[in-house]
């Protein structure tokens, strides 16, 4: 814990997530995060190093830019989801008629249980 | 079942034959996978807790698979298929964003794994040769690829949801909206004041939103070392560095800073030490520091010591953080520092007083009455429906009002069984304290009664109700006394809402407070802190060490009163730390860098100059903690006599001593065993652990003073294969550290309704673990106590047990040369046994101290149960005079505390010789002019009935002294030069002097009295300083010939001849026989050949400077060799008398002779 004269150290790159606002440091953006060997990203991510994992060249996906309207977006079920590609989920929502039935149906129970939640 | 069909999709068996043979259980088809997925660089490797992780996710899944394809879901997906072409169809005007036609769960993960270059590499060597029949076929390698997919995508989602979760709950707190201006506040002034309630994250958030706006080396001290502890904890998780080591802590015992720490959590106490050797603190750039409003010593200490170093550094920067509480205070005392209050997270809580109705309060001697208490309990069960859940919390002022309530409360509880009635105090085994943080069944509520310590060091969720009984007991210090006092106060108005917030944390609360609201309005503002209420020897001493010159003007908060400090210095002077005028002596400049008592630490210093290390290590180590014995295991018998083998006649730090020794024997044989132990004998096995940490820590802080030789013993054990096997054992150690540290945290129980019934012995860590078995994979974890993984991990146990093997076999010498080390150290807590105690009952033993009449043992200590070892023997006594006993047998008791509670209590005794011991350690002792009357201290009087003994007694303690001083100076002078530049002491020195002490100690044979003197004597005590002082006598001062370098002169005050420091010849007043000292007896020197009349003095002056000639021989020692000349002519000097006008050859007796000739003449 040396220190330098009046440091301050340059603040780390941060991932925000536009639409719940989690925010946390991420070590990588791409397809390939370090260490990952035959393991592929099939998109563009954020990435960072996973905290509840001991194992340090654990990896941990943070969220990644809409598909449709490349707005940065978490991997959280209520910000995001991904089928082949990643939607937003004013995208989602958008255009859920193109969804399958599965998802369709899943996404309708969700919003009923959250509204139930809310007193 | 059928495992074939079990395991795989039916579809496939039909594609491929080969693969009839493929069973997912047998582990050879397993390993097959494994080399193709993972292998021994991929991302999950083969033994890897990931690759377990993922088989036992496999086989859930093809389950789920399983079940999905025979719930017959086919027909289903068909329609599904169409009607999302329906859907699609009638949106075909917008865009499409070009999804597949077909539902498949595959493609909601945004992971492929690529394994192509194996699969086809063992496809082709499989080409040439027979396929083997059990090879994997390629439906099954897409299983398992599928099977991997969504292992990882799982993973992902898990470790996610934690995050998010962590992040919301981080929003959630009040001072997240504060984030900002808290950072810009710091970036622009040196110091800003926090302030929050409880609850609103300000220890865990600040110094992480410092970490996050780019500042490092950041301090954060905490009043307690646990704290310490969690809260790096905590905040190494939430900053998501919980595997590196950005955060870290550091306290008394143990750290986990490294070179990377950019944030520590450290005790206030140890940023003291770090300031007392880094002055300028450089290694940091912020200071927190927090809870500031608690006022203890070291952070109010703390807080003045980092005002002044601000001037000198002026880019540090300075956060205090704090209750709301008298924050003005702070903010001017650091020139109106701005204040940023940020709002709790408190619920509503309705306070309900209920003052207690006269007819059920307590007089003094009386136990509490438990039915207000109770009234609140049947209310809660009266008001409340048991569904509706929430806890209760009782703030009582101390450890024996608890167990009344306690009591009382487990009747109704038994009765209700609603109720689970838990007590919270420091003095419980920590298995106990724990147990306040589990949950209680439906139905059932948490009564917690609980000593302030759940005020603000605790936190306990769920609390809905609190009683608030009003009291406290407090420490407190009694200056004139000398004595530590406990006792009960009206608590604050501050303590007071502190209670009651403590039953809003989690939803609207009630708070019953058991006083009228007058009292509450006449209660103080604010606690009072502890720098008034405390002793003040430890602060003083590391004023002085760090050069902060005069205590009396040191800009403190809020300072203590003169008085005070006054005291601190007189003590420390008696002690040996300060010289006369008020500077460190060398022994006070080390005992100011030990982290313990003076007296703990002067024994420490002590015992490294004899071979005594290991046992004065173990017994100062064991004083400095709470005591093992469990009060409540007294009133075992089974306790009683397992403790009995462990009981020292010669006092409890032997008891102490005998029972760590043990505790090591038992550990080396059975290791783990050892709780069980414990147990049988009523022992917190917790605090000796914490022993044998501080003893460890002792020994290290001796060897960097270089006060202990450090041993370069080769590891244990020479073998390569010996070493290995350790190696192995410690990395299994650490793994089970690691986790258990991981389970940390979710290991909540459930409490049972009978908890609260069962008494406190049979406590220990047996309790239900539900929860904690289900998380341990192999068993083998469950067993292990993580007090033992720690302690193999930090301790030599073979080490130890030689060093308990070596101070167990001491030898009767040892065992009192190691007494008169602790007396020593103890000095001047000494006590003295009143004349009548033989003729009392055990019970009303009664002991003096010298500030304190009437104190007694306490009822823990060896001599409570057996007070007659202290008695003087019947038959030995001779009686002189009516109020006179003779005997050689006199004995003082060295206590370490004296504390009143209801009444003061001796604790920690050893009992030693008197006359003996007082000769040697007392600070003054002063004669009549044959030596045959002593006063030691002002207080004890000694009379001697043989004049001759009185002399060769006191001449031998001089002698003695003289020895041991200039061999601890010499020791601790190479303590101070780091080695080199003191000669350090020859072993033989050693040796000579322990010898001669341990003859001293045992052989002497001297019938004496001993008795305090009446308040009446003390004042007429000393002849008093004579009306015609010769200036001249200053000069020829300085040839003492008795003990170079100490100037013998007239005594200012006392009158009569300062000999030495501590000795002062004939200034006593009422000498019966003035003249005396001008007396001449004939009297042979044992050493030399000198046979000729002497007075007393001359005598002992004779015989502080000649040794026996063999040993001069020996030695060849300078300056002995000078003063050996074997005549009294030597110790003339030339003496200018003003009244006769000429030079006299005279010995410094004659001149005091000489001078009073001319005195009476003069009248
Ligand atoms: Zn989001
Ligand atoms: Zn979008």
């Amino acid at each position: 814990m040396e220190q330098t004269t009046q440091d301050y150290e340059p603040p780390q790159k941060i991932f925000t997530c536009n639409l719940c606002g989690l925010a946390t440091p991420f070590t990588y953006y791409g397809q390939k995060p370090p260490n990952t060997r035959a393991i592929v990203l099939l998109e563009e991510c954020f990435v960072t190093r996973d905290p509840f994992n001991p194992d340090k060249e654990k990896f941990l996906v943070l969220g990644s830019n809409c598909s449709l309207c490349s707005n940065t977006v978490c991997v959280g079920a209520d910000c995001s989801l991904f089928y082949t590609k990643r939607f937003c989920m004013p995208c989602v929502n958008k255009h859920l008629d193109q969804f399958p039935h599965q998802i369709q149906t899943e996404l309708a129970k969700k919003k009923q249980s959250s509204k139930a939640a809310v007193p | 079942m059928d495992p074939d069909s079990r395991s795989r999709d039916p579809d496939s068996r039909s594609r491929d034959p080969d693969s009839r043979s493929w069973d997912w259980d047998r582990p050879q088809c397993r390993a097959q996978m494994d080399e193709i997925f993972f292998r021994q660089h991929d991302y999950i490797p083969a033994g890897s807790p990931e690759h377990a992780d993922f088989w036992a996710f496999f086989e859930r899944f093809q389950r789920f698979k399983m079940k999905k394809d025979v719930s017959g879901c086919g027909g289903s997906r068909k329609e599904e298929r169409d009607e999302g072409k329906e859907s699609r169809k009638s949106s075909a005007a917008k865009v499409d964003i070009g999804l597949p036609q077909e539902y498949d769960a595959r493609y909601r993960i945004n992971v492929s794994v690529c394994t192509r270059d194996v699969e086809e590499r063992l496809g082709r060597s499989e080409q040439g040769g027979r396929r083997s029949s059990a090879g994997p076929g390629s439906q099954e390698v897409t299983d398992c690829r599928l099977a991997l997919l969504h292992f990882l995508d799982f993973s992902q989602r898990q470790s996610f949801g934690k995050l998010a979760k962590l992040r919301r709950e981080q929003k959630n707190l009040p001072i997240f909206q504060y984030r900002d201006r808290i950072v810009d506040l710091v970036r622009r002034h040196p110091v800003v004041v926090v302030a929050g309630d409880t609850g609103c994250g300000k220890s865990t958030q600040v110094p992480q939103y410092l970490l996050d706006a780019g500042f490092s080396h950041i301090a954060c001290t905490q009043p307690r070392r646990i704290a310490c502890i969690s809260l790096a904890k905590r905040v190494t998780f939430e900053s998501l560095n919980q595997y590196g080591s950005k955060v870290g802590y550091q306290i008394r015992f143990e750290t986990t800073r490294t070179a990377a720490t950019k944030l520590l959590f450290v005790t206030e106490g140890l940023l003291l030490r770090q300031i007392q050797q880094d002055g300028a603190l450089a290694q940091y750039q912020v200071v927190i520091v927090d809870e500031v409003h608690e006022r203890h010593l070291h952070c109010d200490f703390l807080l003045g010591v980092l005002r002044s170093l601000l001037l000198s550094r002026p880019a540090l920067r300075l956060i205090l953080m704090s209750a709301t509480i008298n924050i003005k205070l702070f903010s001017s005392y650091f020139n109106n520092a701005p204040v940023l209050q940020v709002p709790g997270r408190l619920f509503p809580i309705q306070v309900i007083y209920q003052p207690i109705p006269p007819e059920e309060q307590v007089s003094r001697s009386e136990k509490m009455d438990p039915r207000p208490y109770l009234r609140v309990l049947q209310g809660i069960d009266q008001r409340y429906p048991p569904e509706e859940r929430g806890d209760l919390l009782i703030f009582l002022s101390g450890v024996a009002e608890i167990s009344t309530i306690q009591e009382a409360c487990q009747v109704y509880a038994t009765h209700t069984r609603r109720w689970i009635v838990l007590p919270l105090h420091s003095t419980l085994s920590l298995a106990q304290q724990d147990k306040v943080f589990d949950i209680a069944p439906p139905s059932v509520r948490k009564c917690i009664i609980s000593t302030n310590i759940a005020e603000t060091s605790v936190t306990i969720d769920g609390v809905r109700f609190v009683v608030d009984s009003g009291k406290v007991k407090e420490m407190s210090f009694d200056p004139k006394a000398k004595m530590q006092r406990l006792q009960e106060f009206w608590i604050s108005r501050a303590s007071s809402e502190q209670r009651k917030g403590r039953a809003g944390r989690t939803g609207p609360g009630v708070c019953y407070r058991l006083y009228a609201e007058s009292d509450y309005d006449a209660f103080a503002p604010y606690p009072v802190p502890e720098i008034h209420r405390v002793a003040l020897d430890s602060l003083i001493l590391q004023m002085k060490s760090m050069s902060l010159g005069d205590p009396l003007s040191f800009a403190f908060i809020d300072p203590p009163p003169a008085d005070r400090i006054q005291t601190a210095v007189t003590y420390l002077k008696e002690q040996g730390a300060l010289d006369r005028h008020s500077e460190l002596t060398s022994i006070g400049s080390l005992l100011a860098q030990l982290p313990v008592d003076v007296v703990i630490g002067k024994m420490l210093v002590l015992g490294s100059l004899f071979n005594l290390v290991e046992p004065v290590l173990t017994v100062a180590a064991a004083l400095s903690v709470q005591s093992p014995f469990l009060r409540s295991a007294q009133h075992n018998p089974d306790c009683t006599t397992a403790r009995q083998p462990l009981h020292s006649s010669q006092g409890d730090p032997f008891t102490l001593l005998n029972t760590f020794n043990a505790w090591v024997e038992v550990k080396g044989e059975r290791g783990g065993g050892s709780r069980k132990w414990c147990r049988r004998r009523g022992l917190e096995e917790q605090r000796l652990y914490e022993m044998v940490n501080l003893r460890k820590q002792f020994k290290d802080l001796l060897k960097s003073h270089s006060l202990l030789e450090s041993e370069f013993s080769a590891p244990s054990g020479g073998h390569r294969s010996q070493r290995r096997e350790r190696l192995t054992e410690r990395r299994k150690l650490h793994q089970l550290k690691r986790d258990h540290e991981q389970q940390e945290g979710s290991r909540r129980k459930v409490l049972r309704l009978e908890e609260g019934q069962e008494g406190e012995s049979s406590s220990g860590s047996d309790g239900e673990e539900t929860g904690r078995g289900k998380k341990d994979k192999d068993g083998s974890g469950q067993n292990m106590d993580i007090q033992e993984v720690k302690f193999k991990l930090r301790h030599n146990v073979s080490e130890l047990q030689e060093a308990a093997s070596s101070s167990q076999d001491l030898s009767s010498r040892q065992h009192s040369l190691l007494k008169l080390l602790l007396c020593r150290g103890l000095y001047p807590q000494l006590a003295l046994p009143d004349e009548h105690n033989s003729t009392r009952k055990d019970t009303e033993q009664v002991f003096h101290t010298k500030n304190k009449h009437g104190v007694v043992i306490h009822p823990t200590s060896v001599f409570a149960s057996d007070p007659e070892v202290l008695h003087v023997p019947e038959d030995e006594t001779g009686h002189t005079a009516p109020d006179r006993r003779d005997s050689s047998r006199h004995q003082l008791l060295a206590f370490v505390t004296l504390l009143e509670t209801n009444k003061p209590y001796l604790s920690n005794c050893v009992r030693v010789p008197a006359l003996q011991a007082l000769l040697l350690v007392a600070n003054s002792v002063d004669s009549n002019s044959d030596c045959t009357r002593l006063v030691v201290d002002g207080w004890l009087e000694l009379e001697l009935r043989d004049a001759e003994g009185a002399l060769k007694v006191l001449s031998t303690a001089l002698t003695l002294r003289t020895d041991w001083e200039r061999l601890l100076l010499a020791q601790l002078g190479k303590g101070t030069t780091g080695g080199l530049g003191g000669p350090g002491v020859s072993r033989r020195d050693m040796e000579k002097l322990s010898e001669g002490l341990v003859r001293f100690l045992l052989y002497t044979e001297v019938s004496y009295s001993l008795r305090r003197l009446t308040a009446f004597q003390t004042q007429n005590l000393y002849i008093g300083p004579q009306p015609e002082q010769d200036p001249s006598q200053t000069q020829t001062a300085n040839l003492n010939p008795l003990f170079p370098g100490v100037e013998a002169k007239p005594d200012p005050v006392k009158g009569g001849l300062r000999v030495t420091g501590f000795f002062t010849y004939n200034c006593l007043a009422d000498s019966r026989d003035l003249y005396s000292e001008c007396l001449r007896t004939f009297w042979t020197c044992p050493n030399c050949d000198l046979y000729m009349p002497l007075t007393p003095l001359e005598r002992m002056q004779h015989e502080a400077s000649c040794r026996p000639a063999a040993e001069l021989q020996q030695e060849g020692e300078p300056e002995n060799g000078k003063a050996s000349s074997s005549s009294a002519s030597s110790l003339t000097r030339v003496y200018h008398c003003d009244v006769c006008d000429e030079d006299l050859s005279l010995t410094s007796t004659e001149i005091l002779k000489h001078k009073r000739q001319h005195m009476y003449s003069a009248k």
